[in-house]
């Protein structure tokens, strides 16, 4: 069986690991390597492109790509639109419903985008297996509420991936970090990525992982900063020659490449420039120079609002900075020396970074699937609930019932009444955030409670709210008079029912696995062929005539049931009698070894024949 | 050894009533407990046994929860012994009624003269006040844990000298009390903690 893989679902970058006896590895990507850009792009003949392929779309065809979907990921229009603005591509949707993105014919939801992105990781993945890959963990950053986890969980369905479980990223960094179980103390992991920034504070004892705290804001990523770098690009332009190329999607792409480039060099050096030619008649070259001084004064501000969730963390977690025993550094935009300087200052020691900030989640995610596995043993893993969740009452106010910071899975049961006589439904609107009135907080969904028709104040119906260790919610109701059970079905507020992701699933991947293993039986069957070839033409030539007929008669038995099994589907069965034919030619290709067919012989080097 | 829901929080972590808790102990069964209920552990189980591990587990966390925090742990305990809670809103406790109200006028008053001046190095020394304000109420909070403590340890005694339930309701009536004070110190706190306006 193959195993569950580990899978880093990144704003900017994504990443596919797995445990191989103990140690988390990345599974690279033929065409970017160990990072898939979270990228795609539909081309003139509508095929959708994915990873370098569509990042590359991206200065030519920015109408038609996307990048950054995660920010987007379980959120309505009206709330998302400070993110809006940072993309070129067609965004439609009622204010009530799931946002979907036209690109050229195509209609995307961000579950969809996403589940493209996982589908390349899962077929990374069997490729490197030789195997169809079914199940996987999935991260996604600890300040995700509800409806975020939800939407990632549906973008796996939609990739024919069961998402076994969702692991909040800086807790799964620190589980690779912790690999070696005799760690001890208090550890806090801060997290900024592409999109997101997360805090976490964890205790360890023992192999367990009991996070504490955890804080973050999720809208707030290395995309701001190039956001503010873009800005000031199109500012200095506009003063110096007059012409404002913000509206110019092509441009703006390009200067979004340049500056990425120089925020990156200005990571080790003091001084860089952005760079580019600009799309007019001339291809004029642009130069800006940046010290490093200017850019930290420039993004400053933005780094500077990790500061309060960090606070409110330690607080929540009754610590001082200075208990912390260790500090952990996740997230490419650590890379930043001013994000370096200013958690030394914080937590007043130096902070971790031995592991590739960039890898580390996708790292942890796959030991938390080799635990589910049963592989990794006595490491577990206790982590929070982010956001309060509370229903709403009477004038808009919200009644919590499960606090922050609770260790999942978590409960609350809750009774519920009629104020009519007569009433036979009960509507429940459940939220998540901090603030104390409804219209402040997250809207979760909204569920109605079937009550039978009775004077008011009579029925009795409890509810039970259980946030599972995904982090999602799961709603339970019981008649306390007559112990009926019903169900309840909660409607995401911008979720996807179950009928529209079953929906998607058929319509674009319905066939992945089948065209999997007919991809696999095609490889397995040229590579047979191949073979088959060598050993005939190995039988007649020269070096046949040495061996004995016993072995000849070996040869042709094996060569005569790998001919046999060559229509089959199953590629396990052809390559289990490609290996039996290479097994009773090795004597004869060690005769052989310098004549010309040596290469083919050997099995192994089939590549370089192909 | 599986939990279910008749069983109440104490025996869940095979406790008795006993107030005073030390934390190192019950965290070290809460891991323990951890590590059997957790739903990892089942992930390759029938569903049955799935489902039975999350309910199990989040009961676990919700006893842990409950029991590790002194306040929350009193007032499960008085739900426990069926000790008849103090609707809230009945009023404030007689002994805290003046300092409740000194500090909601005092509190009114800061307010409003903040929002009256504009200058900021007005407002710094506003948020000075309230601060400082916050920490005296802190420190009045950490003067009822004590109490609580103290009444932990009464309770302790009388549960190990069986004693009878009058004998026990003078001290569950006694922490019902802490905890109504402590309530509305905490409502203080909150009211000082809120942002200035503007």
């Amino acid at each position: 069986m193959a195993p569950i893989v580990g899978i880093d679902l990144g704003t900017t970058n994504s990443l596919v690991a797995y445990m191989d006896r103990g140690i988390p590895r990345i599974i690279p990507d033929p065409d970017s390597g160990p990072l898939v850009p979270s990228v795609i792009s539909v081309d003139e003949q509508d095929a959708v492109l994915v990873g370098r392929a569509g990042l590359e779309r991206l200065v030519v065809d920015p109408h038609s790509t996307v990048f950054s979907v995660k920010r987007l990921m379980g959120r309505g229009i009206e709330d998302a639109r400070q993110e809006i603005e940072l993309f070129h591509f067609p965004i439609t949707s009622d204010s009530q419903q799931v946002i979907r993105l036209k690109l050229r014919s195509q209609v995307f939801t961000p579950p969809e985008v996403s589940a493209h992105i996982l589908q390349r990781l899962k077929l990374n993945a069997e490729k490197f297996f030789g195997e169809p890959v079914n199940q996987a963990v999935i991260t996604v950053p600890a300040y995700f509420n509800d409806a975020q986890r939800q939407a990632t969980k549906d973008a796996g369905r939609i990739a024919g991936l069961g998402v076994v479980r969702l692991v909040n990223e800086p807790t799964a960094a620190s589980l690779a970090y912790g690999l070696d179980k005799r760690k001890q103390g208090l550890v806090a992991v801060y997290d900024l990525g592409g999109g997101t920034f997360d805090i976490s504070i964890l205790k360890l004892k023992d192999g367990i992982f009991e996070v504490v705290s955890t804080n973050g804001d999720t809208h707030l990523g290395g995309d701001d900063v190039d956001a503010r770098m873009i800005a000031l690009v199109i500012a200095t332009l506009k003063q110096q020659t007059g012409v404002d190329w913000s509206d110019h999607d092509q441009a703006v792409q390009l200067i979004r490449r340049a500056v990425i480039e120089a925020k990156h060099q200005l990571t080790d050096q003091q001084a860089a420039s952005i760079a580019f030619a600009l799309p007019d008649a001339k291809r004029t070259r642009v130069e800006i120079p940046m010290t490093r001084p200017e850019f930290e004064n420039l993004v400053r501000p933005l780094i500077e609002r990790t500061l309060p969730p960090v606070r409110q963390a330690l607080a929540d977690a009754k610590l001082q900075p200075g208990e912390l025993d260790e500090v952990v550094l996740v997230g490419g935009a650590t890379r930043m020396p001013m994000v370096r300087h200013l958690v030394e200052e914080i937590f007043g020691k130096i902070p971790h970074t031995e592991l590739n900030p960039d890898q580390v989640v996708a790292l942890g995610a796959a030991v938390q699937a080799d635990i589910l596995a049963g592989g990794t043993q006595d490491m577990l893993l206790l982590d929070v609930t982010p956001l309060s969740l509370g229903i709403e009452t009477l004038g808009g106010a919200v009644a919590k019932i499960l606090l922050r910071n609770s260790t999942i899975p978590a409960s609350a049961t809750q009774m519920f009444t009629t104020l009519v006589d007569g009433q036979t439904s009960v509507d429940i609107h459940v939220v998540q955030g901090e603030r104390e009135l409804v219209k402040d907080c997250r809207s979760l969904g909204r569920f109605k409670l079937r009550v039978p028709p009775l004077p008011a104040g009579m029925p009795r119906i409890e509810v039970r709210f259980l946030i599972d260790a995904n982090g999602i919610l799961n709603v339970t109701a019981r008649d306390v008079r007559t112990g009926t059970q019903q169900s309840v079905d909660v409607r995401p507020s911008y979720g996807l029912t179950d009928a529209e992701v079953e929906k998607m699933l058929l319509e674009s991947f319905a066939h992945a696995e089948e065209d999997l293993s007919e991809r696999l039986a095609i490889d397995a069957r040229h590579e047979a062929e191949i073979v088959i070839h060598a050993t005939e033409k190995a039988l007649a030539g020269p070096a046949a005539t040495a061996i004995s007929s016993d072995e000849c008669l070996r040869i042709e038995t094996a060569l005569n049931e790998l001919k046999r099994v060559l229509p089959s589907d199953s590629h396990e069965l052809i390559r289990r009698k490609t290996n039996e034919l290479n097994q009773a030619t090795q004597h004869l290709a060690a005769l052989i070894m310098d004549s010309t067919v040596k290469q083919a012989l050997e099995g192994k080097k089939l590549e370089d024949v192909k | 050894m599986p939990l279910t829901s008749d069983q109440d929080y104490f025996s869940a972590f095979g406790l008795t009533r006993r107030m005073s808790l030390d934390p190192a102990d019950l965290e070290k069964r809460f891991y323990s407990l951890s590590r059997k209920l957790h739903p990892d552990n089942f992930y390759r189980a029938s569903k049955e046994e799935q489902e039975s591990s999350l309910e199990q587990s989040a009961r676990l966390n919700d006893a842990y929860r409950t029991l590790r925090d002194p306040f929350a742990r009193a007032e499960y305990l008085l739900t426990l012994e069926g000790h008849q809670v103090e609707k809230k809103g009945s009023g404030v406790p007689p002994e805290l009624l003046e300092e409740v109200f000194e500090w909601r006028e005092w509190l009114a008053e800061l307010r409003a003269s903040a929002s009256a001046q504009t200058e900021s190095a007005h407002r710094v020394e506003v948020q000075q006040e309230l601060s400082s304000a916050k920490t005296k109420l802190g420190q009045r909070l950490e003067t009822s844990l004590a109490e609580l403590q103290a009444l932990f340890l009464r309770w302790d005694h009388v549960l190990d000298a069986g004693g009878s339930p009058p004998e026990r309701e003078i001290v569950l009536a006694e922490i019902g009390k802490v905890l109504a004070k402590r309530s509305y110190l905490q409502n203080l706190v909150n009211e000082v903690s809120e942002p200035l306006e503007g």
